[in-house]
């Protein structure tokens, strides 16, 4: 399948600083690409230089062949584009959806059509009739991906679209979101800072530190095999800790087997482990050992921080007692929640 | 004495059309003075603010000197008439009009005009589009516009001359009555003169508020 937008030797300097380092990047004509990084990392900047709001320093951004630096308004008008902040106009919910269309000279019946069903499939029909600057938080963020939505567009750009959402919010967005994107075959990239948002809408996640592409590769493997520590971070793994690799292949964490084991040569090593992976038991002579420090009711489960040989954090089952903050316990990992970084 | 109605009838011509005039030229200044990045747009930004203060008697000192008959404008033999009065009000005018435009503008969302260009607006899609969300403000630049045109006395006077049945207007007619000491009649132009500004501005005001209650309901 052929690349719809394709990025080359981008180098991008803002403030005197170089904001961005990609040498290469295509997104096929279909996928859904998920830009995950932290705060500051490039990636408005990237949908920007996508969108052909910004010409890159150096390097060439193209859709469909075309470069998009100093894109005409035709050229634009093949993108949809919805930002972290809903950006509607003060007119009404249908007039913003259709106003788009019109400037690409879709007919009033049939911009009235197509404006109505983008606000129908994203839940949003019954406000048509409102004044935009009146919708609550998650009212606007659905207007505006209906608005970006209506224009089927070939290259699809959503910028955090789901930030500034509560908790419920922002799961009915998404399940909605994840719901259109499957059955449509718009190429999608999405910019986020956090996994589950990226993680769940992507055939292929970016992960983006510091401007430069870190890892790039399909979900599962991003999260069963980050790249190096950062990543495993940004993808959500609660525990980062260094460790060795003894002579019989343990790993030592703090100098005590952690019930992981590696064919790699003796060193130094990086473990990742999720906190579902952290067993607590009786203390045990030889074994690594932690102190409860807290322990917290979350979702579905317990929340504890141990300190000691190693500062992690665990979940528990909520079906099983919980630790009493200072209490001592043994602690190993499960190989199966558990990966070793490389370096 | 003229007749009221017809000082008025002037008074209205001079100040509508000035204002006019104000903002054709004043809307766009204030735009390129929002959204453009180039160097010097600080500068001008400085003189345009600079220009709502100015003394309107100032501004029809410099626009005497330069109608005059021996003047560098001479020629077009614009003093003591009623376009000589129009060119004036539209200097007091365009700043205060172009200044409004510009806050007003710049009080949007700043990231607002690479939304539209992102959804496929062209240049002039993008202006207008900006001009209707910032429809409040901008309607109160041509009442601000009109309210100093219609109410300024000093460059009336001096460009105009205030000449009966030609250049006098309501501002430059009160003075002359308020020098004769005819208190009365003063009144009943300044009474006529209040009543104009109302009308205009009522009617002005009613399409604004009606622009932001709608958008906050």
């Amino acid at each position: 399948m052929g690349s719809v937008l394709k990025l080359r030797g981008i180098r991008h300097r803002r403030g005197g600083r170089e904001v961005l380092q990609i040498d290469g990047l295509d997104v096929a004509a279909g996928e859904r690409l998920a830009v995950l990084g932290p705060n500051g990392a490039g990636k408005t900047t990237l949908l920007r230089l996508m969108a052909g709001l910004e010409a890159p320093s150096a390097g060439t951004v193209e859709l469909d062949g075309t470069r998009t630096v100093h894109a005409d308004a035709e050229l634009r008008r093949r993108i949809g584009y919805a930002t972290q902040r809903a950006g509607l106009l003060s007119t009404s919910v249908q007039r913003n959806v259709e106003l788009p269309l019109r400037w690409r000279g879709v007919g009033r019946e049939a911009r009235r059509t197509a404006a109505l069903e983008a606000l129908r499939r994203l839940g949003v029909e019954h406000l048509a009739d409102r004044p935009a600057p009146a919708l609550s938080g998650g009212e606007a963020q659905r207007v505006s991906l209906a608005r970006a939505l209506a224009l089927e567009p070939r290259l699809l750009l959503l910028d955090e679209p789901a930030a500034g959402l509560d908790a419920e919010a922002r799961r009915s967005f998404l399940d909605d979101l994840a719901a259109l994107l499957a059955d449509r075959s718009i190429t999608v990239v999405h910019v986020s800072h956090r996994p589950d948002e990226a993680l769940r809408l992507a055939d292929r996640v970016a992960v983006l530190v510091e401007g430069a592409v870190r890892q790039l590769a399909e979900p599962p493997h991003v999260l069963r095999e980050p790249s190096d520590a950062t990543v495993a971070r940004l993808v959500g793994y609660e525990n980062v800790v260094r460790g060795r690799i003894a002579v019989d292949g343990q790993i030592l964490l703090a100098g005590h087997p952690c019930g992981l084991r590696s064919d790699r040569p003796p060193g130094e090593v990086t473990v990742a482990a999720w906190a579902t992976a952290v067993r607590l038991g009786p203390p045990k002579d030889g074994s690594l050992e932690a102190t409860v420090e807290q322990v917290a009711a979350g979702p579905g489960r317990w929340e504890v921080v141990l300190a000691g040989d190693e500062a992690l954090r665990a979940h528990l089952p909520l079906s099983e007692p919980p630790p009493a903050a200072g209490d001592r316990r043994s602690v190993s990992l499960d190989p199966a929640l558990a990966t070793l970084l490389a370096g | 004495m003229d007749a009221v109605h017809e000082v008025l009838a002037r008074s209205a011509l001079v100040s509508l059309t000035a204002t006019a005039i104000a903002l054709l030229l004043g809307v766009p200044l204030g735009t390129w003075l929002a959204l453009s990045r180039l160097r010097g747009r600080r500068l001008l930004a400085t003189f345009v603010n600079t220009g709502m203060a100015v003394p309107t008697v100032v501004v029809g000192l410099l626009v005497a000197l330069l109608l005059w008959r021996s003047g560098p404008l001479g020629n077009l033999e614009l003093i003591y008439t009623l376009r000589g009065m129009i060119v004036a009000q539209v200097l007091i005018a365009t700043p205060l009009i172009a200044g409004i435009t510009m806050a007003g503008l710049q009080a949007l969302p700043p990231e607002l005009p690479d939304q539209l260009r992102a959804l496929g607006a062209g240049r002039s899609q993008l202006i207008v589009r900006l001009w209707l969300e910032a429809r409040v403000p901008l309607l109160a630049a041509a009442m601000a516009g009109f309210g100093h045109a219609v109410s300024e006395v000093g460059a009336a006077t001096i460009v105009g001359g205030n000449i009966h049945g030609q250049t006098q207007v309501m501002t430059t007619s009160i003075v002359e009555q308020v020098g004769r000491g005819e208190f009365g009649e003063a009144l009943v132009y300044a009474g006529v003169l209040l009543a104009l500004a109302f009308a205009i501005n009522a009617l002005l005001t009613s399409v604004q508020q009606r622009a932001a209650s709608w958008a906050r309901s």
